[in-house]
């Protein structure tokens, strides 16, 4: 058990920017693992470029986990500190050490389709986690309504969907992405009106209030202008996509705090 | 349900005459420096807990149906939960059930990532930045495991406040609604017996405990988190099957002018 006493000196009670580009990061790049597996399992190239990425994507983000603890040279104690399975945040600590180690292993060397399909459930499970563990919390807007894992899911594959775009523009891959970003738009649409009885607030935060910029900003540039894109210009399209998909973490971390 | 020898208090509304004597003793007693507030307009200050407040009054006042005008005061404090959501979420253990059933922080396990503080139903925990950690409410366990009352009971001169074990708190408590009951506040009741597994912090109220913001039915850390991942797999197990369906099977459909 690490006690040495170093208080972060930009530690913060709210979960805020840092979590949420930790959830983007994350989200971003497991997706594209998650599509390239499925979607692409005879291009062994794009699955090993998109494991290194969501790899990247990983050990960024813990990293950003760790500057964001009160006591950050404490983190080990996420490991050695005992057996928490109640805890989400226990869970994902070691979700997140073994779907790194496992991304390492698929980008370093040929494996089989068996190997790389145990780590993206590793990984799914990294990208599903961000979500549960909201809901364990207790803050309406979180957790009142079951779709914050359909939300962080869908966003992922969407954002993941234009990160590959990024590299390789291909009809299947556009396909996909409009249909999750429709899926993505009609379980935020849910999601808010589900929680909209007991966590007004938080909803009107996002409509009319201090986190309207985020809400919108990913309503218009980050969700209907790159539908609207992705016939004339793909690469223009997956950008704002990923903007969009920051600023989907960002608005959902920060409104379930107003 | 708490063991009958845990530590247990009583707060009796009915009793209560809101002069905020529990509040100045659990700052002397633990140490907590002052807070900077405003008037707002109310006689609740500090507004809300936080990590060197841990016991603040919150009041409540207006006119009943009947013109009648009510004034009530409520303790705001840690409940010691015997199913604690913060104990549930906390990842290191840190944030644990003492002897006793007390919840305490271990200040130097904890790696101040606040997941209890985004668990508690209560608002009772806060992330000290100059120290890195949590802090919440011992019910003084400094002092009890001495054999001395908490510091807040101590102090309370109308003995709205009493300290024992659960056994005869609860007792108590039964008696007092009975009594309330009879002199024709017909809606006495006992908060915290069903709460979160039974709290060692039970309430008399003379009203319905809506009435003083306190929570029903508020769901254990362990079912928000079930929810949460039988939510998560559904969504997974969905949203790879439905985007598989839709872009392979739109792909098979034009294999044939390819
Ligand atoms: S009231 Fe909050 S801080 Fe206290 S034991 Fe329950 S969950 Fe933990
Ligand atoms: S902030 Fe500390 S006590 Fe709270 S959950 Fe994290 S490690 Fe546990």
């Amino acid at each position: 058990m690490i006690t040495a006493n170093f208080p972060n000196p930009i530690g913060e009670e709210h979960w805020g920017i840092w979590i949420a580009l930790y959830f983007f990061l994350a989200g971003t790049t497991g997706g594209a693992y998650l599509l390239s597996v499925l979607f692409y399992p005879e291009n062994q190239k794009l699955i090993r470029r998109s494991a290194l990425w969501a790899f990247l994507g990983v050990v960024v983000g813990s990293a950003l986990l760790v500057l964001d603890l009160g006591q950050p040279l404490r983190f080990l104690n996420l490991f050695l500190g005992g057996f928490y399975p109640a805890s989400v945040m226990w869970l994902g600590s070691w979700f997140l050490l073994l779907s790194g180690a496992g991304l390492l292993w698929v980008y370093a060397q040929p494996t089989s389709r068996k190997a790389q399909g145990i780590v993206a459930v590793l990984v799914a499970l990294v990208v599903g986690y961000t979500a549960v563990l909201l809901m364990q919390t207790a803050k309406p807007f979180w957790n009142a309504s079951p779709l914050l894992p359909w939300l962080f899911l869908a966003s992922a594959a969407t954002a993941g969907g234009a990160l590959l775009q990024l590299w390789q523009h291909h009809e299947k891959l556009s396909r996909l992405v409009v249909a999750s970003a429709l899926v993505e738009g009609v379980v935020l649409f849910l999601h808010l009106v589900w929680t909209y009885p007991v966590a007004a607030g938080a909803v009107l935060a996002l409509l009319a209030g201090p986190l309207a910029w985020a809400f919108w900003g990913f309503v218009v540039v980050g969700w209907g202008l790159p539908l609207f894109l992705e016939r004339q210009n793909v690469t223009l399209a997956a950008l704002l996509t990923l903007v969009g998909a920051f600023l989907l973490r960002y608005f959902v971390v920060m409104a379930g705090q107003v | 349900m708490p063991n009958p020898k845990d530590f247990a208090i009583l707060f009796d509304a009915s009793r209560c005459i809101g002069c905020k004597a529990c509040q100045v003793a659990c700052k002397q007693w633990n140490d907590l420096e002052a807070e900077n507030t405003k008037n707002r307009g109310s006689y609740a200050n500090p507004p809300r807990l936080t990590s060197h407040t841990w016991i603040s009054m919150r009041y409540y006042e207006g006119l009943k149906p009947d013109g009648d005008p009510y004034f009530d005061f409520i303790r705001g404090s840690c409940m010691h939960c015997t199913h604690a959501p913060c104990v549930t979420a906390c990842p290191t253990g840190a944030m644990a059930h003492r002897e006793g059933g007390v919840v305490t922080v271990d200040e130097k396990t904890c790696i101040g990532c606040r997941s209890c503080v985004q668990a508690c139903p209560y608002g009772a925990v806060h992330f000290d930045e100059a120290r890195g950690v949590v802090q919440k409410c011992t019910m003084c366990y400094d002092r009890i495991s001495h054999g001395d009352q908490p510091a807040c009971v101590k102090a309370c001169p109308t003995d709205a406040l009493t300290f024992g074990t659960y056994q005869e708190i609860r007792a108590m408590a039964e008696e007092r609604v009975r009594v309330l009951k009879e002199r024709g506040h017909t809606r006495a009741n006992i908060y915290g017996l069903r709460e979160l597994g039974g709290t060692h912090v039970l309430y008399v109220l003379t009203e319905h405990p809506s009435q003083y913001d306190l929570p029903k039915a508020v769901r254990e850390a362990e079912k928000r988190a079930a929810t949460g991942w039988l939510s998560a797999g559904i969504a997974a197990a969905a949203l790879g099957a439905g985007l598989k369906f839709i872009v392979e099977r739109r792909e098979a459909l034009k294999g044939g002018n390819q």
